[in-house]
């Protein structure tokens, strides 16, 4: 066994082009468009002190409107939608904001549907891993977040189409983060 | 029949191989890390499948990164040969590699860098690569110089190539630099030795190849990288 090399900071001067144009945009892959519903997710990503954090990477994997990941893991996988990659990648402006626009994820087996996160940022040592809800359901990685905490991992309808998702690293009503 | 992919374990890594979060004299760590304890999960599908085709959504940029003839860009010569492997030891091909650095005087090209140090108009100082089947992808630059961090006790962080890797699940990402042998500032940079375990950190650190073959135009190294996830053992019918 090999033990795994150690993670550290993404630091502040990752190359300006290590966010693509466009590679927040989940709904269109070689461009093709795809199936399901196109929604946005906005949300601003905060510190203990509120501060608004600027230049922070956030990336999302997520499955197909039917909930079939592109991965040989899912045993579904060669009915995932080939239009659909399921990663995207995206940064925060000076505000602390970030935009994805993708598809409302379709159910997996044995889970609500959800969007796994990943922020990378100046400051952490390693990467924090959240998942974003759409609502309260029966989900094996939800229910073992403590009753209490899991309305933080709801995102908020905004209006139709639109969804609106908060991350606070540290402080009141901090997001649950995964350590796995 | 159907040759179906052994299926990826991901296993907890013992904490000392791991950074501390919070690091004494790095003045942003107390602020954007989780006070609460991170929540145990047993992964499902969804943690233990990811991006494989990550390559496909960015800009490819080549390996080769330090210029030729007078658009060589300033500093010493290296070439860096990178293996990426799993915790089973098997190499992890296809995968994408992006890595960055300051230049030879510890200068990026970025516009939040206000260091002194001058930039060098030959060196973009990034390169996107996918690995070969054997795990590997090799970079030619320069070697990057040390550089002050802005804090008021005068921390310099030392040479330094940063790395980022996707790995065949999601719980298989990682973010991470990699050092260079000999350094003297190694030994005081509060990044490097947050990893308290001591053949963990030794493990960030490349190795220094010695010449063979011509033409003897760079330094070369090697480094390996070690990615989390092994393969499930098939069961025994």
């Amino acid at each position: 066994m090999m033990i795994p090399t150690g993670e550290a900071t993404i630091g502040p001067f990752f190359p300006p082009r290590y966010v693509d144009q466009g590679a927040n945009d989940l709904t269109m892959f070689d461009g093709r468009k795809a199936k399901g519903e196109a929604i946005w997710i906005r949300g601003r990503v905060v510190q203990e002190d509120g501060a608004a954090l600027e230049n922070l990477i956030v990336e999302i994997w997520q499955p197909d409107a039917d909930g079939i990941f592109r991965h040989p893991a899912d045993p579904r996988h060669a009915r995932a939608d080939p239009d659909f990659l399921g990663w995207g990648r995206a940064a925060t402006d000076d505000k602390g904001g970030y935009v994805f626009r993708t598809i409302m994820p379709g159910a997996p087996e044995g889970r609500a549907p959800h969007i796994n996160f990943m922020l990378m940022f100046s400051g952490l040592m390693r990467i924090l891993k959240t998942t974003l809800y759409f609502e309260h359901g029966m989900d094996v990685v939800l229910l073992a977040v403590p009753a209490s905490r899991r309305e933080l991992l709801m995102a908020k309808k905004q209006g139709p189409g639109s969804y609106r998702f908060d991350i606070r690293l540290r402080g009141e009503n901090e997001t649950p983060f995964f350590g796995d | 029949m159907l040759s179906i992919p052994m299926p990826t374990i991901i296993q907890p890594r013992d904490e000392r191989t791991q950074p501390a979060r919070i690091v004494a004299g790095y003045p942003q760590t107390p602020l954007r890390n989780p006070r609460q304890p991170l929540v145990k999960r047993s992964p499902t599908l969804s943690e233990l499948s990811g991006p494989l085709e990550a390559a496909r959504r960015v800009k490819l940029l080549g390996g080769d990164i330090a210029g030729h003839g007078d658009k060589q860009a300033i500093g010493q010569l290296i070439h860096l040969k990178v293996r990426v492997l799993d915790e089973d030891g098997a190499p992890v091909g296809g995968t994408l590699v992006e890595m960055w650095q300051a230049n030879a005087a510890g200068r990026y090209l970025h516009p939040n860098d206000d260091d002194h140090a001058p930039p060098d108009p030959n060196f973009y100082g990034a390169a996107r690569l996918v690995t070969d089947e054997s795990g590997r992808c090799e970079l030619r630059t320069v070697k990057p110089g040390a550089y002050p961090v802005p804090t008021r006790d005068g921390w310099w962080r030392p040479p330094h190539v940063h790395f980022s890797l996707f790995g065949k699940v999601w719980l298989s990402r990682l973010v991470t630099q990699m050092y260079f042998p000999g350094e003297p500032l190694n030994g005081q940079d509060r990044i490097l030795n947050a990893v308290p375990d001591t053949a963990a950190r030794e493990s960030l650190v490349a190795r220094y190849l010695p010449p063979t073959g011509d033409p003897h135009d760079a330094l070369v190294f090697e480094h390996q990288i070690v990615l989390r996830g092994r393969a499930a053992t098939p069961v025994q019918p």
